[in-house]
């Protein structure tokens, strides 16, 4: 019974994401990505790990995906740029990244098939999970604090409106230069 | 003992503070700093002697620090005091004082160089730092940086009228030509670090004893033949001996003190130093007073065909030291340091009051315009007239006791003695008579131009002192280089010998001559000139017999003509199409960068699958 | 509850969903389609990671899921900022007008 939810999560997994690639209308290809994605979580809660399911879901579906829909919702991506995307998509340009792709695919199949060996049916739990990642993977916790924090401050740099008014000026406009927000985040810092 | 390090720091320190600050100086602090610091550096150099003599004269060692540790190779910043050292140091300072004082009178009111006032004393005080580095160094890389630093200050002097290209000219020549002899002389140190495995100099020259002695001696006659080569060129010796009638472009003062009494002298040093070498290879030591003796006979011809009076003395000077040489190479060592002392101070007193002459003159250098100066300018004439009876070695000055040891030594040389006391009588003649012409010429007969002498206490006092030390500095003997030097002092000769009689005799019939031809004129020297014959001749000696025209005609145009030829740089050529090859490649790369994401991931994507493919061994 | 499959199978999936994003990378133009693709790319090496831990009950593969899903935030951060930059400067999501930067 499990043994057939994983094969018809794989195929929901396999379809889902087969539209996420073709299909014409953002909010549409989202959607199945959703799907896609929470097809994968089924898969990984029947691998035996519900925390990386769970996760699954509530980050990349539930975090992820959302901020790719505010995206779409402000850039206001229509009924025009459908009819864009249909133009770009032309039959001709499918051929040679699916004969690379094919290429590929058959590449890994050679080198798994064969191996003879069963994912063990055994359930890897929360625990065990917290447990390894705050002991072994400690500094790679960290440094995933660094990324999220650089791209944090990346995002923040980016979205800011100046940088489409002021192409190419090297000075910083002044509400940048705020001392009195500054100041008492740097002594709370000091304090802490 | 403990003040040795204040000779040297004293001239430093000097120089330090007039170059750092010769914008800001007045000219009496840069004049007080300038001869002061050297003063300083004299009267220390004075304890230090009375220490060294109180002690015992007993060589002694100062370190002051260590200047690397590397692998066991730890080359000490460490002087070395010994009676040749000694003695040195003493010229070096006590002259060095002396015409630092003329000095800043004479530089006071240079009109080519106003400016250049503490300039001036901070090259010359850099000067004596590095030639009290020089003979104070105990080890090779300290001499050879007093070496290096003395022709750096040579250099900076020579040029120091810098407005004037050909003053530049001089200097670079001086330069570039000693630079050859510095080859040489560093080939030779490398060879002797190699051969030896040490830098230390009585180190090497122990360990030089016990490995050659006796033995193959080939290796010592290279490294001595080296050494030669680099105190060649240093004390402007033949071959290389062009530079130094063009070094008289500097002011005076620096003619006295570097290219008269102490610069020129270190190749003397040198070869004194060294001369453990010269001892074990006779071949070696035979080049020495070959070298030697050959300068000496140039020299005095070309000076007596001179017109400018510095040049005069440049040649003179170039003589002069050739006796060194010759005296080292015959074997009266202590005569060679001895009339290396003495020739200082009748050099650079003839120098400083040759310098007081050009000065009344307003900058003339030429002897025909002057004429019956001695009634207008007595002080100089006197102090010159003292100095050249001191060159001309007449008896009882100093230079005569020097000379006459040299002469008398190498009358006694074992294989060449009467082949190499002939050559330095005739070319004692020599210098008695080019002397005479130069004072007759410069001080007697008509008057032919203004004087104005305006020379002041700091100008005449030096004078006055080296007056004194030119006549009595010969009177004392010389035992201070008996300990160092092979020969154990000056040798003791009968004054009434034959030999001992002619050699005296030489300059007084120099004298007689000179006066006949050029006071009298029982000969028309004119009209001797003019002949075609004659006039050739003087033209020979005039241009130093054509060495300055080998010299251009072997070296200089052919290197100016490939230079010219090879103005495309060839050798460029391999950069130049190595940077073509590369910019072409660059430029065939830079074709797949075209900007669009997309066509880099599918690129990275395909170099994958081949990647797979090549592993999976479907391809390749 | 968890299943015993072969691991070839889920990693075929694996293989097989993150190739659909190559091909979505290689054909979009559209930018925000291609960000979506890469979502989807990461998501494939997600699964093989798990599978991999499942193999073994280790906690490890779950632990690279982990750090993938932050990699992923940090990147649909920014790269949306970008997207933003991009829409307002060409007026268009077209990646391939953004070709500035050719040799």
């Amino acid at each position: 019974m499990e043994t057939a939810i994983f094969y018809i999560a794989a195929l929901v997994a396999a379809l889902a994401t087969l539209r996420v690639v073709t299909h014409v209308n953002a909010s549409h290809a989202l959607i199945y990505l959703v799907v896609s994605l929470l097809a994968v979580a089924v898969i990984f809660f029947l691998l035996g790990a519900p925390f990386a399911a769970a996760l699954e879901v509530v980050v990349y579906a539930g975090a992820i995906v959302v901020l790719f829909l505010f995206v779409v919702m402000m850039l206001n991506l229509g009924r025009t740029s459908v009819e864009r995307e249909r133009g770009w998509l032309r039959p001709g340009m499918w051929i040679g990244p699916a004969v690379l792709a094919a290429v590929l695919l058959v590449s890994f199949v050679f080198v798994f098939w064969g191996t003879d060996a069963k994912t063990s049916g055994e359930m890897v739990g929360p625990r065990a999970v917290g447990i390894a990642l705050f002991g072994p993977y400690i500094i790679a916790v960290e440094l995933a604090g660094f990324l999220l924090l650089a791209a944090l401050v990346g995002a923040w740099h980016l979205g800011r409106r100046y940088l489409e008014e002021r192409r190419g000026a090297d000075d910083f406009p002044e509400e940048d230069a705020s001392p009195d927000e500054a100041a008492p985040e740097a002594s709370a810092e000091g304090n802490a | 003992m403990d003040l040795l390090w204040l000779v040297p720091a004293a001239p430093l320190v000097g120089f330090l503070i007039l170059f750092v600050l010769h914008d800001y100086l007045p000219k009496v602090v840069a004049a007080v700093v300038g001869a002061g610091s050297v003063g300083v550096s004299a009267l220390a150099a004075l304890l230090v002697g009375m220490d060294y003599y109180e002690a015992g004269a007993e060589p002694t060692w100062q370190l002051l620090w260590t200047w690397m540790s590397v692998a066991g190779f730890d080359p000490a910043i460490r002087l070395y005091l010994d009676g040749l050292a000694l003695a040195m140091t003493g010229v070096i300072t006590g002259v060095g004082f002396l015409i630092h004082v003329y000095a800043t009178g004479y530089m006071w009111n240079d009109h080519e160089e106003p400016e250049g006032y503490a300039r001036f004393f901070a090259y010359m005080n850099l000067f004596v730092f590095a030639m009290l580095m020089l003979v104070l160094g105990d080890n090779l890389l300290v001499l050879f940086l007093g070496w290096e630093g003395v022709g750096l200050c040579s250099y900076l002097l020579i040029g120091f009228y810098h407005r004037d290209p050909a003053n530049g000219y001089a200097a670079r020549k001086a330069f570039v030509v000693t630079r050859v002899g510095d080859t040489f002389m560093a080939l030779g140190l490398f060879l002797m670090f190699r051969e030896l495995g040490t830098i230390e100099i009585q180190q090497s020259l122990t360990l030089a004893n016990e490995q050659w002695s006796g033995g193959d001696t080939t290796m010592a006659l290279i490294i001595g033949l080296l050494l030669l080569g680099g105190a060649v060129g240093k004390s402007a010796q033949v071959p290389l001996q062009t530079w130094l009638p063009d070094a008289m472009a500097g002011p005076t003062p620096v003619s006295a003190l570097i290219h008269a009494a102490t610069m020129v002298t270190a190749g003397v040093y040198l070869i004194a130093r060294m001369h453990d070498i010269f001892l074990i290879s006779p071949e070696a030591q035979l080049a020495v007073a070959v070298v030697g003796l050959a300068t000496l006979f140039i020299a005095s011809f070309t000076a007596l065909v001179q017109t400018d009076i510095k040049r005069v003395l440049a040649f003179s000077t170039m003589s002069q030291i050739g006796y060194m040489f010759f005296a080292l190479g015959v074997g009266a060592w202590s005569a060679a340091i001895f009339h290396l002392m003495t020739h200082a101070f009748f050099k650079a007193l003839l120098f400083l009051s040759a310098g007081s002459v050009i000065l009344a003159l307003h900058h003339e250098q030429d002897i025909f315009k002057m004429g019956g100066l001695w009634r207008k300018l007595p002080i100089p004439f006197a102090s010159m007239l003292i100095g050249s009876i001191c060159l001309a070695a007449l008896p009882f000055t100093s230079g005569f006791f020097s000379k006459d040891v040299i002469m008398l030594t190498a009358f006694e040389h074992a294989s060449h003695g009467l082949v190499f006391w002939g050559g330095a009588a005739i070319a004692a003649f020599m210098t008695a008579l080019y002397t005479t012409r130069m004072m007759i010429i410069v001080f007697f007969g008509e008057e032919r131009s203004e004087a104005h002498d305006s020379s002041r206490l700091n100008m005449w006092g030096p004078l006055l002192v080296l007056c004194a030390l030119s006549l009595l500095g010969g009177w004392f003997g010389f035992g201070v280089v008996a300990d160092v030097l092979p020969d154990g002092g000056l040798g003791e000769f009968s004054h009434f010998s034959a030999v001992a009689l002619v050699t005296m005799a030489m300059p007084f019939l120099g004298i007689f001559v000179g006066w006949l031809v050029f006071g009298r004129r029982v000969i028309d020297v004119e009209a001797l000139a003019a002949s075609k014959a004659g006039n050739a001749l003087k033209r020979f000696f005039f241009g130093g017999w054509g060495f300055d025209w080998l010299y251009d005609n072997a070296v200089v145009r052919p290197v100016m003509w490939v230079a010219r030829i090879n103005k495309g740089d060839i050798v460029d050529w391999i950069y130049r199409i190595t940077v073509a090859v590369t910019r072409g490649a660059h430029h065939v790369g830079s074709l797949t960068q075209s900007g669009r994401l997309r066509w880099y991931a599918a690129n990275m994507a395909f170099g994958l699958a081949l990647f797979f493919l090549i592993v999976l061994g479907v391809i390749g | 509850m968890p299943v015993a499959v072969p691991i070839e199978h889920v990693l075929a999936l694996a293989g097989l969903l993150f190739l659909l994003g190559l091909i979505g990378v290689l054909v979009r133009r559209n930018v925000m389609f291609l960000l979506m693709s890469l979502e989807v790319m990461m998501n494939a090496a997600s699964l093989a990671f798990v599978a991999a831990g499942a193999r073994w009950a280790a906690p490890d593969g779950q632990i690279m899921f982990m750090f993938i899903l932050a990699l992923a935030a940090a990147e649909v951060a920014v790269a949306l900022g970008i997207v933003v930059q991009l829409a307002r400067r060409f007026e268009s999501l077209d990646v391939d007008n953004a070709d500035e930067m050719y040799g």
